[in-house]
Protein backbone atom coordinates (compact mmCIF):
# COMPACT_ATOMS: atom_id res chain seq x y z
CA UNK A 1 0.00 0.00 0.00
CA UNK A 2 1.13 3.55 -0.78
CA UNK A 3 1.64 5.90 2.20
CA UNK A 4 -1.09 8.52 2.85
CA UNK A 5 1.14 11.37 1.65
CA UNK A 6 1.06 9.89 -1.87
CA UNK A 7 -2.67 10.58 -2.09
CA UNK A 8 -2.49 13.78 -4.15
CA UNK A 9 -0.11 12.06 -6.54
CA UNK A 10 -2.47 9.10 -6.88
CA UNK A 11 -5.44 11.37 -7.60
CA UNK A 12 -3.39 13.08 -10.30
CA UNK A 13 -2.36 9.79 -11.86
CA UNK A 14 -5.96 8.60 -11.85
CA UNK A 15 -7.08 11.85 -13.46
CA UNK A 16 -4.59 11.04 -16.25
CA UNK A 17 -6.13 7.62 -16.81
CA UNK A 18 -4.15 5.39 -14.42
CA UNK A 19 -5.82 2.05 -13.64
CA UNK A 20 -5.43 0.71 -10.10
CA UNK A 21 -4.87 -3.05 -10.09
CA UNK A 22 -3.78 -4.14 -6.61
CA UNK A 23 -3.41 -2.81 -3.10
CA UNK A 24 0.15 -1.76 -3.99
CA UNK A 25 -1.34 0.98 -6.18
CA UNK A 26 -3.67 2.35 -3.46
CA UNK A 27 -3.42 4.82 -0.62
CA UNK A 28 -5.40 4.04 2.56
CA UNK A 29 -8.00 6.67 1.62
CA UNK A 30 -8.48 5.20 -1.87
CA UNK A 31 -8.87 1.75 -0.39
CA UNK A 32 -11.42 2.98 2.14
CA UNK A 33 -13.50 4.68 -0.58
CA UNK A 34 -13.32 1.56 -2.76
CA UNK A 35 -14.43 -0.65 0.13
CA UNK A 36 -17.48 1.53 0.73
CA UNK A 37 -18.66 1.52 -2.88
CA UNK A 38 -18.05 -2.23 -3.30
CA UNK A 39 -19.91 -2.99 -0.08
CA UNK A 40 -22.90 -0.91 -1.16
CA UNK A 41 -22.81 -2.71 -4.49
CA UNK A 42 -22.57 -6.22 -3.03
CA UNK A 43 -25.20 -5.59 -0.36
CA UNK A 44 -27.66 -4.15 -2.88
CA UNK A 45 -27.35 -7.22 -5.11
CA UNK A 46 -27.58 -9.57 -2.14
CA UNK A 47 -30.67 -8.12 -0.54
CA UNK A 48 -32.54 -7.94 -3.84
CA UNK A 49 -32.64 -11.76 -3.69
CA UNK A 50 -35.04 -12.17 -0.72
CA UNK A 51 -37.05 -9.14 -1.86
CA UNK A 52 -37.57 -10.66 -5.32
CA UNK A 53 -38.16 -14.11 -3.89
CA UNK A 54 -41.19 -13.01 -1.86
CA UNK A 55 -42.60 -11.11 -4.83
CA UNK A 56 -42.06 -14.06 -7.18
CA UNK A 57 -44.79 -15.97 -5.33
CA UNK A 58 -47.31 -13.74 -7.07
CA UNK A 59 -45.97 -14.52 -10.57
CA UNK A 60 -48.83 -15.08 -13.01
CA UNK A 61 -47.23 -18.00 -14.90
CA UNK A 62 -44.61 -20.65 -14.30
CA UNK A 63 -42.38 -19.09 -16.95
CA UNK A 64 -42.50 -15.69 -15.34
CA UNK A 65 -41.72 -17.19 -11.94
CA UNK A 66 -38.76 -19.02 -13.45
CA UNK A 67 -37.58 -15.74 -14.94
CA UNK A 68 -37.53 -14.20 -11.46
CA UNK A 69 -35.62 -17.18 -10.07
CA UNK A 70 -33.03 -16.74 -12.82
CA UNK A 71 -32.80 -13.07 -11.93
CA UNK A 72 -32.32 -13.93 -8.25
CA UNK A 73 -29.54 -16.33 -9.17
CA UNK A 74 -27.88 -13.59 -11.25
CA UNK A 75 -28.12 -11.10 -8.38
CA UNK A 76 -26.47 -13.51 -5.94
CA UNK A 77 -23.69 -13.99 -8.49
CA UNK A 78 -23.26 -10.22 -8.73
CA UNK A 79 -23.07 -9.94 -4.94
CA UNK A 80 -20.39 -12.60 -5.00
CA UNK A 81 -18.32 -10.59 -7.48
CA UNK A 82 -18.32 -7.51 -5.23
CA UNK A 83 -17.61 -9.54 -2.07
CA UNK A 84 -14.90 -11.52 -3.85
CA UNK A 85 -13.15 -8.25 -4.78
CA UNK A 86 -13.47 -7.13 -1.16
CA UNK A 87 -11.85 -10.38 -0.09
CA UNK A 88 -8.78 -9.44 -2.15
CA UNK A 89 -8.67 -6.23 -0.11
CA UNK A 90 -8.62 -8.23 3.11
CA UNK A 91 -12.31 -8.05 4.03
CA UNK A 92 -13.77 -11.40 5.03
CA UNK A 93 -16.68 -12.54 2.87
CA UNK A 94 -17.97 -14.64 5.73
CA UNK A 95 -18.09 -11.54 7.92
CA UNK A 96 -19.74 -9.51 5.17
CA UNK A 97 -22.59 -11.99 4.82
CA UNK A 98 -22.93 -13.51 8.28
CA UNK A 99 -21.05 -11.22 10.65
CA UNK A 100 -23.12 -8.08 10.34
CA UNK A 101 -26.41 -7.11 11.94
CA UNK A 102 -29.27 -6.29 9.52
CA UNK A 103 -28.98 -2.52 10.02
CA UNK A 104 -25.27 -2.63 9.15
CA UNK A 105 -25.86 -3.64 5.55
CA UNK A 106 -25.43 -0.75 3.14
CA UNK A 107 -28.05 -1.35 0.46
CA UNK A 108 -30.45 1.48 -0.39
CA UNK A 109 -33.60 2.08 1.64
CA UNK A 110 -35.69 0.98 -1.35
CA UNK A 111 -34.61 -2.60 -0.71
CA UNK A 112 -35.88 -2.42 2.87
CA UNK A 113 -39.42 -2.36 1.51
CA UNK A 114 -41.78 -5.26 0.94
CA UNK A 115 -42.45 -6.17 -2.69
CA UNK A 116 -45.90 -7.63 -2.28
CA UNK A 117 -47.27 -8.39 -5.71
CA UNK A 118 -46.36 -8.97 -9.34
CA UNK A 119 -46.71 -5.30 -10.28
CA UNK A 120 -44.19 -4.35 -7.59
CA UNK A 121 -41.92 -7.16 -8.74
CA UNK A 122 -41.76 -5.98 -12.34
CA UNK A 123 -41.50 -2.31 -11.39
CA UNK A 124 -38.55 -3.30 -9.19
CA UNK A 125 -36.98 -4.83 -12.32
CA UNK A 126 -37.91 -1.80 -14.39
CA UNK A 127 -36.89 0.89 -11.86
CA UNK A 128 -34.49 -0.60 -9.31
CA UNK A 129 -32.56 -2.69 -11.83
CA UNK A 130 -32.53 0.35 -14.13
CA UNK A 131 -30.95 2.30 -11.25
CA UNK A 132 -28.44 -0.52 -10.82
CA UNK A 133 -27.50 -0.57 -14.47
CA UNK A 134 -27.29 3.24 -14.55
CA UNK A 135 -24.75 3.15 -11.75
CA UNK A 136 -22.86 0.11 -12.99
CA UNK A 137 -22.69 1.14 -16.64
CA UNK A 138 -21.00 4.30 -15.43
CA UNK A 139 -18.58 2.29 -13.30
CA UNK A 140 -17.95 -0.06 -16.22
CA UNK A 141 -17.07 2.92 -18.40
CA UNK A 142 -15.12 5.05 -15.95
CA UNK A 143 -13.90 3.11 -12.91
CA UNK A 144 -10.23 3.45 -11.99
CA UNK A 145 -10.21 0.05 -10.24
CA UNK A 146 -9.44 -2.40 -13.05
CA UNK A 147 -10.60 -5.68 -11.49
CA UNK A 148 -14.09 -4.29 -10.79
CA UNK A 149 -14.36 -2.53 -14.13
CA UNK A 150 -13.61 -5.77 -15.98
CA UNK A 151 -15.89 -7.93 -13.84
CA UNK A 152 -18.86 -5.77 -14.77
CA UNK A 153 -18.98 -6.99 -18.38
CA UNK A 154 -20.95 -10.03 -17.23
CA UNK A 155 -23.00 -8.08 -14.69
CA UNK A 156 -24.14 -5.48 -17.20
CA UNK A 157 -25.23 -8.12 -19.68
CA UNK A 158 -27.34 -9.88 -17.08
CA UNK A 159 -28.87 -6.68 -15.76
CA UNK A 160 -30.09 -5.89 -19.29
CA UNK A 161 -32.15 -9.08 -19.16
CA UNK A 162 -33.66 -8.10 -15.79
CA UNK A 163 -34.53 -4.72 -17.16
CA UNK A 164 -36.16 -6.17 -20.21
CA UNK A 165 -38.17 -8.53 -18.03
CA UNK A 166 -39.39 -5.59 -15.95
CA UNK A 167 -40.16 -3.25 -18.81
CA UNK A 168 -41.94 -5.80 -20.98
CA UNK A 169 -44.15 -6.80 -18.06
CA UNK A 170 -44.87 -3.16 -17.22
CA UNK A 171 -46.06 -2.70 -20.80
CA UNK A 172 -48.16 -5.84 -20.60
CA UNK A 173 -49.85 -4.83 -17.32
CA UNK A 174 -50.56 -1.35 -18.65
CA UNK A 175 -52.09 -2.81 -21.81
CA UNK A 176 -54.22 -5.27 -19.84
CA UNK A 177 -56.06 -2.37 -18.21
CA UNK A 178 -58.40 -2.68 -15.25
CA UNK A 179 -57.02 -3.97 -11.97
CA UNK A 180 -53.67 -4.92 -13.56
CA UNK A 181 -53.13 -1.37 -14.73
CA UNK A 182 -54.25 0.15 -11.42
CA UNK A 183 -51.87 -2.11 -9.53
CA UNK A 184 -49.05 -1.03 -11.81
CA UNK A 185 -49.85 2.64 -11.21
CA UNK A 186 -49.92 2.05 -7.43
CA UNK A 187 -46.50 0.37 -7.58
CA UNK A 188 -45.05 3.18 -9.68
CA UNK A 189 -46.50 5.78 -7.30
CA UNK A 190 -44.24 4.72 -4.44
CA UNK A 191 -41.36 3.17 -6.38
CA UNK A 192 -40.60 6.08 -8.70
CA UNK A 193 -39.85 8.61 -5.92
CA UNK A 194 -38.10 5.81 -4.01
CA UNK A 195 -35.62 5.35 -6.85
CA UNK A 196 -35.12 9.11 -7.29
CA UNK A 197 -34.05 9.28 -3.65
CA UNK A 198 -31.77 6.25 -4.12
CA UNK A 199 -29.23 8.33 -6.10
CA UNK A 200 -28.62 10.44 -3.01
CA UNK A 201 -27.59 13.97 -2.18
CA UNK A 202 -27.98 16.51 -5.01
CA UNK A 203 -24.71 17.86 -6.39
CA UNK A 204 -25.11 21.40 -5.02
CA UNK A 205 -25.20 20.02 -1.46
CA UNK A 206 -22.29 17.64 -1.91
CA UNK A 207 -19.09 19.28 -0.75
CA UNK A 208 -16.45 16.67 -1.43
CA UNK A 209 -16.67 13.43 -3.26
CA UNK A 210 -13.99 10.76 -2.95
CA UNK A 211 -15.84 8.44 -5.33
CA UNK A 212 -15.54 11.00 -8.12
CA UNK A 213 -12.05 12.23 -7.17
CA UNK A 214 -10.72 8.67 -7.27
CA UNK A 215 -12.85 8.03 -10.38
CA UNK A 216 -14.51 5.03 -8.76
CA UNK A 217 -17.46 6.35 -10.74
CA UNK A 218 -17.62 8.99 -13.45
CA UNK A 219 -21.02 10.67 -13.13
CA UNK A 220 -22.42 12.78 -10.27
CA UNK A 221 -25.59 11.90 -8.36
CA UNK A 222 -27.66 14.42 -10.31
CA UNK A 223 -26.26 13.21 -13.63
CA UNK A 224 -27.09 9.60 -12.73
CA UNK A 225 -30.60 10.65 -11.67
CA UNK A 226 -31.03 12.31 -15.07
CA UNK A 227 -29.82 9.20 -16.92
CA UNK A 228 -32.29 7.10 -14.93
CA UNK A 229 -35.20 9.46 -15.64
CA UNK A 230 -34.28 9.66 -19.33
CA UNK A 231 -35.19 5.96 -19.55
CA UNK A 232 -38.01 5.61 -17.03
CA UNK A 233 -40.03 8.77 -17.73
CA UNK A 234 -40.46 8.05 -21.48
CA UNK A 235 -41.21 4.39 -20.66
CA UNK A 236 -44.05 5.39 -18.32
CA UNK A 237 -45.31 8.18 -20.60
CA UNK A 238 -45.45 5.66 -23.43
CA UNK A 239 -47.74 3.31 -21.53
CA UNK A 240 -49.88 6.03 -19.98
CA UNK A 241 -48.60 5.58 -16.44
CA UNK A 242 -48.24 8.81 -14.42
CA UNK A 243 -44.93 9.79 -12.83
CA UNK A 244 -44.11 12.99 -10.91
CA UNK A 245 -41.43 14.13 -13.39
CA UNK A 246 -41.29 15.47 -16.93
CA UNK A 247 -38.81 16.62 -19.53
CA UNK A 248 -38.26 20.37 -19.65
CA UNK A 249 -37.30 20.99 -23.27
CA UNK A 250 -36.06 24.55 -22.56
CA UNK A 251 -33.68 23.53 -19.79
CA UNK A 252 -33.05 20.16 -21.45
CA UNK A 253 -33.35 18.29 -18.17
CA UNK A 254 -35.89 16.09 -16.44
CA UNK A 255 -37.66 18.03 -13.70
CA UNK A 256 -39.02 16.46 -10.53
CA UNK A 257 -42.51 17.81 -9.90
CA UNK A 258 -42.40 18.05 -6.11
CA UNK A 259 -40.16 19.52 -3.51
CA UNK A 260 -37.48 16.85 -3.39
CA UNK A 261 -36.94 15.06 -0.98
CA UNK A 262 -40.15 14.46 0.98
CA UNK A 263 -41.40 12.34 3.89
CA UNK A 264 -42.35 8.70 3.34
CA UNK A 265 -44.95 6.65 5.17
CA UNK A 266 -43.37 3.19 5.01
CA UNK A 267 -46.39 1.49 6.52
CA UNK A 268 -48.78 2.70 3.83
CA UNK A 269 -46.09 2.89 1.12
CA UNK A 270 -47.05 6.47 0.46
CA UNK A 271 -45.04 9.63 -0.16
CA UNK A 272 -46.20 12.71 1.72
CA UNK A 273 -45.54 15.20 -1.06
CA UNK A 274 -46.55 18.18 1.09
CA UNK A 275 -43.96 17.35 3.76
CA UNK A 276 -40.57 18.40 2.42
CA UNK A 277 -37.53 17.05 4.29
CA UNK A 278 -33.91 18.04 4.58
CA UNK A 279 -31.42 15.45 3.35
CA UNK A 280 -30.27 15.12 6.95
CA UNK A 281 -33.76 13.84 7.78
CA UNK A 282 -33.66 11.46 4.82
CA UNK A 283 -30.33 10.05 6.00
CA UNK A 284 -31.89 9.51 9.41
CA UNK A 285 -34.76 7.53 7.89
CA UNK A 286 -32.28 5.47 5.86
CA UNK A 287 -30.18 4.80 8.93
CA UNK A 288 -33.18 3.54 10.89
CA UNK A 289 -33.75 1.16 7.96
CA UNK A 290 -37.12 0.13 6.58
CA UNK A 291 -39.78 -2.45 7.46
CA UNK A 292 -38.27 -5.54 5.79
CA UNK A 293 -34.61 -5.03 6.74
CA UNK A 294 -34.54 -7.69 9.45
CA UNK A 295 -36.68 -10.19 7.56
CA UNK A 296 -34.53 -10.03 4.43
CA UNK A 297 -31.19 -10.27 6.20
CA UNK A 298 -32.43 -13.05 8.48
CA UNK A 299 -33.52 -14.94 5.42
CA UNK A 300 -30.06 -14.63 3.87
CA UNK A 301 -28.20 -15.48 7.06
CA UNK A 302 -30.53 -18.30 8.12
CA UNK A 303 -29.46 -20.09 11.26
CA UNK A 304 -25.98 -18.60 11.08
CA UNK A 305 -24.91 -20.19 14.37
CA UNK A 306 -26.33 -23.63 13.55
CA UNK A 307 -24.46 -26.73 12.42
CA UNK A 308 -24.63 -25.66 8.79
CA UNK A 309 -24.68 -21.95 9.60
CA UNK A 310 -22.39 -19.48 7.92
CA UNK A 311 -20.47 -18.76 11.10
CA UNK A 312 -19.41 -22.41 11.37
CA UNK A 313 -17.81 -22.85 7.97
CA UNK B 1 -45.74 -16.76 -50.64
CA UNK B 2 -42.60 -15.95 -48.71
CA UNK B 3 -39.50 -18.03 -49.39
CA UNK B 4 -38.27 -19.99 -46.42
CA UNK B 5 -34.71 -18.80 -47.06
CA UNK B 6 -35.88 -15.30 -46.16
CA UNK B 7 -37.37 -16.61 -42.94
CA UNK B 8 -34.15 -18.35 -41.99
CA UNK B 9 -32.29 -15.16 -42.78
CA UNK B 10 -34.61 -13.12 -40.54
CA UNK B 11 -34.22 -15.63 -37.71
CA UNK B 12 -30.46 -15.13 -37.99
CA UNK B 13 -31.10 -11.54 -36.86
CA UNK B 14 -33.03 -12.50 -33.71
CA UNK B 15 -30.58 -12.28 -30.84
CA UNK B 16 -30.47 -14.20 -27.58
CA UNK B 17 -31.74 -11.74 -24.93
CA UNK B 18 -28.63 -12.19 -22.82
CA UNK B 19 -25.74 -13.21 -25.05
CA UNK B 20 -24.48 -11.57 -28.26
CA UNK B 21 -25.44 -14.58 -30.36
CA UNK B 22 -28.36 -15.17 -32.73
CA UNK B 23 -30.89 -17.88 -31.94
CA UNK B 24 -29.89 -19.47 -35.24
CA UNK B 25 -26.23 -19.76 -34.18
CA UNK B 26 -27.50 -21.08 -30.86
CA UNK B 27 -29.19 -23.88 -32.79
CA UNK B 28 -32.68 -23.25 -31.47
CA UNK B 29 -34.51 -23.48 -34.81
CA UNK B 30 -35.51 -26.96 -36.00
CA UNK B 31 -37.79 -26.19 -38.91
CA UNK B 32 -39.53 -23.42 -40.78
CA UNK B 33 -42.71 -23.73 -42.84
CA UNK B 34 -44.60 -21.18 -44.85
CA UNK B 35 -48.03 -21.31 -46.34
CA UNK B 36 -49.41 -18.27 -48.15
CA UNK B 37 -48.68 -15.46 -45.67
CA UNK B 38 -48.53 -17.66 -42.62
CA UNK B 39 -45.28 -18.83 -41.11
CA UNK B 40 -44.64 -21.50 -38.54
CA UNK B 41 -41.33 -22.05 -36.78
CA UNK B 42 -40.31 -25.11 -34.79
CA UNK B 43 -38.13 -23.82 -32.00
CA UNK B 44 -36.53 -25.37 -28.95
CA UNK B 45 -34.78 -23.97 -25.87
CA UNK B 46 -31.47 -24.91 -24.31
CA UNK B 47 -33.22 -25.87 -21.08
CA UNK B 48 -36.79 -26.52 -19.98
CA UNK B 49 -36.36 -23.86 -17.29
CA UNK B 50 -35.00 -21.23 -19.67
CA UNK B 51 -35.96 -17.88 -18.12
CA UNK B 52 -35.98 -16.12 -21.48
CA UNK B 53 -38.59 -18.30 -23.19
CA UNK B 54 -41.29 -15.64 -23.36
CA UNK B 55 -38.84 -13.02 -24.57
CA UNK B 56 -37.47 -15.26 -27.33
CA UNK B 57 -40.94 -16.28 -28.54
CA UNK B 58 -42.04 -12.62 -28.58
CA UNK B 59 -38.90 -11.60 -30.48
CA UNK B 60 -39.31 -14.33 -33.10
CA UNK B 61 -42.95 -13.46 -33.68
CA UNK B 62 -42.24 -9.71 -33.87
CA UNK B 63 -39.37 -10.24 -36.27
CA UNK B 64 -41.25 -12.51 -38.65
CA UNK B 65 -44.44 -10.44 -38.60
CA UNK B 66 -42.38 -7.40 -39.56
CA UNK B 67 -41.44 -9.08 -42.87
CA UNK B 68 -43.36 -7.69 -45.88
CA UNK B 69 -44.93 -10.97 -46.99
CA UNK B 70 -45.86 -12.35 -43.58
CA UNK B 71 -49.30 -11.80 -42.08
CA UNK B 72 -48.91 -14.01 -39.04
CA UNK B 73 -46.18 -16.08 -37.43
CA UNK B 74 -46.62 -18.97 -35.05
CA UNK B 75 -43.92 -20.36 -32.79
CA UNK B 76 -44.21 -24.05 -32.15
CA UNK B 77 -42.06 -25.05 -29.16
CA UNK B 78 -40.56 -28.51 -29.53
CA UNK B 79 -38.44 -30.52 -27.10
CA UNK B 80 -37.54 -33.45 -29.28
CA UNK B 81 -34.73 -33.96 -30.07
CA UNK B 82 -33.41 -32.16 -26.99
CA UNK B 83 -30.97 -29.29 -27.56
CA UNK B 84 -27.32 -30.11 -27.01
CA UNK B 85 -24.15 -28.12 -27.54
CA UNK B 86 -23.63 -29.94 -30.82
CA UNK B 87 -26.40 -27.77 -32.27
CA UNK B 88 -24.28 -24.62 -31.97
CA UNK B 89 -22.93 -23.32 -35.27
CA UNK B 90 -19.19 -22.75 -35.64
CA UNK B 91 -19.77 -19.02 -35.25
CA UNK B 92 -21.93 -19.58 -32.18
CA UNK B 93 -19.23 -21.72 -30.65
CA UNK B 94 -16.68 -18.97 -31.17
CA UNK B 95 -18.88 -16.29 -29.58
CA UNK B 96 -19.58 -18.40 -26.50
CA UNK B 97 -15.93 -19.31 -26.13
CA UNK B 98 -14.93 -15.66 -26.35
CA UNK B 99 -17.30 -15.01 -23.41
CA UNK B 100 -15.63 -17.67 -21.32
CA UNK B 101 -18.48 -20.18 -21.65
CA UNK B 102 -17.30 -23.78 -22.04
CA UNK B 103 -18.68 -25.40 -25.21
Amino acid sequence: MLPPEKDAELRQKIANGFIVETEDDMTPAYKAALEVILTVQGDTELVSAPAYYFASKDAPTINSRLAVYAIIQDELGHANIAYRLLEDLGVSKQWLIYGRAPHEFKHPYGFDQALENWAEMVVANGFFDRAGITLLADVHKNCSFGPWQRALTKVDREEVLHLRHGESWMKRLAKAGGAAREGLQRAVDWMFPMTLEWFGLPDHLKKHNDQLDYRLKGLTNDQLRQVWMSATVPLCDGIGIRVPAHYDSDKKVYEIEYEFPVAYDAKDKRWLFDQALTWQQVFQRWKQRGPMNQTYINMIQGDKNGVFGGLNW
Amino acid sequence: MIETTKIWQALGEVMDPELPISILDMGLIYDVRAQRQEVEVDLTFTAIACPAMTMIIDDVRDKLESLPDVASARVNVVWNPPWTKSRLTEQGREVLQSLGIAV
